[in-house]
């Protein structure tokens, strides 16, 4: 098990330098001069060459790309820049929002996708499993923004029961927190609660057919103890590997839900780097994304150890 | 099941317990205080504080809040004094003595002094086009005593008080002289100004909103207000910049009151404006933008005189304005090289000009230049709708006349990098790039770079005309309006017939705001935020 843990996290620091490589590589090659946009429209090109020579963008791919590493080897991932701040700094400030909404959202979603898969499998073929069936594919086909424009319009202009956009640090109260929250998770639960419950449905129905569910039900469990306690556990294998890369997804891919209720999160961030080609913080978000990426997957492949004990690394 | 009355009475109390609960929330974080106004400014987030590090817009508004000018214009685009209380220029025209007035302080509590002023239009000087000038003329600029300066020029320079007014990017903001001592490569990120407005550090959010205070120590000027010129008073405590990205959901604010200004909405947003009761639409700068074309002079075919001579004649003002601008009351053609309504503006050469274009004059004039069906590229910014409307209407406009336009779409970012190449269309290069710039600036043939014609020294698309460069160079030595007037007549007639760029149209975009928000001035390249108020 320790030898298996090691070997991975070997492989997560490989990993992890050829994502640096890429993107390194990848944002040099792509069209777009940090300076001419720092500088503004109406700059000289003196301007524009002077913000170029004291950022380091003439000096030669390889001194950069060095420059670069060696920061990051010694824990620094550089300035941004356009702020000139630290972009570790720039991106634990964004973490609150973005960690906020992806651990509701997941909290959301896993509750209600588990649930609506194990009634729509103990359903199978009914009203139930129909009804929710029809509700994971709608989740699944609407765009995540038509839904927040609906609930901002619903929720936040018609009823005036919600803040339309914006976000209050759990530091300033739970009240706003979570009232700023609510829109948002409830758009972005969506399509995860369609997907957890499909894997959910298809998982249940396996291990429903099981014989020993036949044994269970012909020794008189419960209905809920069938379902909870003995065909639950045995169909979570699945369930916690759609959980893992949803969490993961969710961390990287929160941008637009973050950019229609105006989180200041870290998909914002990073759009926004996108557009002004603030190098420094694109390659600072790749790379601590990729390091979760290969962290999330880890510890779910050992959770499966506690799902399933068959299984050993 | 059955339900009794307690029951129900229980539920339905639950119920509206914990429908009210949100609003109870929301009324309990909502901006109550009137004296706070939230606008989104439309320019984009603040990312840079320094206004001589850059010239964009969101950072010139940032400057006008918390900086304050030697001179600033009025109402009728004319030079006042600002921090400058008096000022006297020799008989020859080569000194002038500039006295700072009483009671102007940083927002650190120290003084501001001449040595500061110094310092300032020195590192100014080193970026700005009309501070360039001043230095190369410039004999001597120091200070006499703690509140008074001079410029001593090695030979006058009639557009002096001008260039320092300008609100043009970049803007001669005072600063501190141990700031303004960095060089303007360099960014200064102290945010110490010795304007109306302070900037409060503890409240920024990068990325989410920045907060300005009321600068209590601040005295404004005795005049009254009158564009950017005289008293400059806050009747607000705080003003708060929220960056929402999202043109929808920051539309979706405004209706709900969460924000108080929106800075250019979306065209398509102007009939939901005027059909609320609580919105207006206000057109603040009211020499609006004129949306013009560059030509690659160094690139066939427009190195041919004929082939930009073509596409004069070729655009249809009027369909441009249309796409660009769809409501009428936003939109207008302009002949002009100065521009409509400017000081300037005139009539000169203007016999191209033809409601309609002249498509068939077009196709001529590039049968003339020898045109061949060359690849012609246009780039295409995708993510500004009119630029990317007006790139589009014009591929399909040469496309009519037999001309072989493609388009290169790409975000900004990548337009401003590609169209810094000068090579050819196989190394990268290209013909056409459609832009736009205030109408003001268009007054302006120091400050802006639109007018230069210095070939490789020129902005993009590096237009040469040497007969047109040596009347822009008197234009500094004029002082009299008069004399100016005449002499744009000459540059206008010289600029039609070599073709520097060509113009698409002028557009307004209108700010949207709520009605209790009043008093904004309206003055092109800034958003002032004294002198508004909150109901």
């Amino acid at each position: 098990m320790a030898a298996y843990i090691l070997h991975r996290l070997v492989w997560t620091v490989v990993v992890m330098v050829m994502v640096g490589i890429f993107v390194f590589l990848l944002l040099r090659l792509a069209p777009g001069d940090p300076a001419a946009i720092l500088a503004g429209d109406s700059a000289t090109p003196q301007m524009i060459d002077g913000i170029r020579e004291k950022l380091g963008f003439n000096d030669p791919l390889p001194v950069q790309f060095v420059h670069w590493a060696l920061g990051i080897l010694l824990g620094d991932f550089g300035t941004s820049i356009f702020t000139g701040r630290p972009v570790l700094e720039l991106i634990s400030q964004r973490l609150e929002p973005t960690i906020s909404l992806t651990i509701l959202t997941m909290i959301v979603s896993v509750t209600i996708g588990v649930s609506f898969g194990v009634f729509a499998a103990w359903r199978s073929g009914g009203l139930i499993d129909r009804v929710l069936s029809a509700f994971a594919t709608l989740g699944f086909s609407v765009p995540v923004f038509v839904v927040g424009y609906f609930l901002i319009y619903l929720f936040a202009i018609k009823s005036q029961w919600l803040p339309v956009q914006g976000y209050q640090s759990a530091g300033h109260g739970l009240g706003p927190w979570i009232l700023r929250l609510i829109l948002p998770t409830l758009t972005l639960s969506l399509p995860y609660i369609a997907f957890i419950a499909r894997i959910a449905r298809a998982s249940m129905l396996e291990v429903l057919s099981e014989d020993y569910m036949r044994t269970a039900a012909a020794k008189g469990a419960s209905s809920f103890s069938m379902l909870f306690h003995h065909a639950l556990k045995n169909a979570g294998v699945p369930i916690l590997t759609v959980i893992g890369i949803s969490f993961t997804s969710l961390i990287g891919g929160v941008v637009i839900t973050e950019t229609v209720f105006n989180i200041p999160g870290v998909g914002r961030l990073v759009v926004d780097a996108i557009n002004n080609r603030d190098y420094p913080i694109i390659q600072g978000m790749l790379i601590l994304v990729s390091g979760l990426y290969v962290v999330v997957n880890l510890a779910v492949d050992l959770a499966y150890i506690l799902v399933d004990p068959r299984i050993r690394y | 099941m059955r339900i009794s009355r307690r029951d129900l009475v229980k539920t339905g109390l639950a119920a509206g317990v914990a429908v009210s609960i949100p609003r109870v929330l929301r009324a309990q974080t909502a901006s109550t205080a009137a004296r706070t106004v939230r606008m989104v400014m439309g320019s984009g987030d603040l990312r840079v504080f320094d206004p001589i590090y850059t010239t964009a817009t969101i950072t010139n508004h940032h400057g006008a809040a918390i900086y304050d000018t030697l001179f600033s214009l009025d109402s009728k685009l004319m030079p006042q004094p600002q921090m400058v209380q008096k000022w006297r220029v020799s008989d020859d025209k080569k000194t002038y003595t500039f006295e700072l007035r009483d009671g102007l302080g940083w927002h650190d509590g120290s003084p501001v002094t001449a040595a500061d002023c110094v310092a300032s239009i020195r590192r100014w000087g080193q970026v700005a086009s009309g501070g360039q000038l001043i230095l190369e003329r410039a004999k001597d600029i120091s200070k006499m005593d703690d509140k008074t300066f001079t410029i001593a020029l090695k030979e006058p320079l009639g557009l002096l008080i001008d260039i320092l007014a300008t609100p043009l990017s970049s803007c001669p903001y005072m600063m501190r002289e141990k700031d303004a001592k960095r060089p303007a490569t360099e960014q200064v990120t102290a945010n110490i100004g010795s304007g109306p407005f302070k900037f409060n550090e503890a409240l920024a959010r990068p990325g989410a909103s920045f907060s300005y205070d009321r600068n209590e120590k601040y005295v404004p000027r005795k005049e009254p207000s009158d564009g950017l010129a005289g008293a400059k008073i806050v009747n607000v405590d705080r003003v708060i910049w929220e960056n929402i990205a999202d043109e929808q959901t920051a539309f979706a604010a405004l209706q709900a009151g969460e924000i108080d200004f929106l800075g250019a909405p979306p065209v398509d947003f102007y009939s939901a404006v005027e059909g609320d009761p609580n919105l207006n639409l206000q057109v603040l700068d009211k020499t609006g933008s004129n949306v013009y074309v560059r030509l690659n002079f160094l690139q066939k075919p427009f190195d041919n005189v004929k082939a930009r001579q073509a596409m004069l004649h070729l655009i249809d003002q009027e369909a441009f304005v249309r796409v660009m601008s769809p409501n009428p009351k936003y939109g207008r053609t302009v002949t002009s090289v100065f521009g409509n309504d400017t000081l300037y503006s005139n009539d000169e050469n203007t016999g191209w000009y033809r409601k309609g274009g002249d498509p068939e004059k077009a196709r001529q004039l590039f049968k003339e230049a020898g045109y061949a069906g060359e690849k012609i590229v246009i780039l295409q910014p995708t993510n500004i709708a009119f630029l990317s409307h007006a790139s589009q209407l014009l591929a399909a406009e040469l496309r009519k006349i037999g001309v072989n336009a493609e388009l290169a779409p790409s975000d900004w970012g990548g337009v401003v990098t590609r169209r810094a190449n000068k090579g050819p269309i196989e190394s990268g290069g290209w013909n056409i790039f459609i832009t736009s710039g205030s109408g003001y600036s268009q007054g302006d043939p120091i400050g802006n770079v639109f007018f230069l014609a210095n070939g490789d020294k020129a902005w993009v698309g590096w237009p040469k005309s040497d007969e047109f460069e040596a009347l822009r160079t008197k234009w500094a030595d004029v002082d009299a309006l008069e004399t100016r007037k005449a002499l744009a007549r000459k540059m206008q007639n010289v600029w039609w017939d070599f073709v520097g760029s060509v113009m698409l149209g002028q557009t307004f975009w209108p700010i949207a705001r709520r009605k209790n928000l009043t008093g904004l001035i309206g003055m092109p390249s800034v958003i002032p935020m004294w002198n508004m108020q909150k109901a």
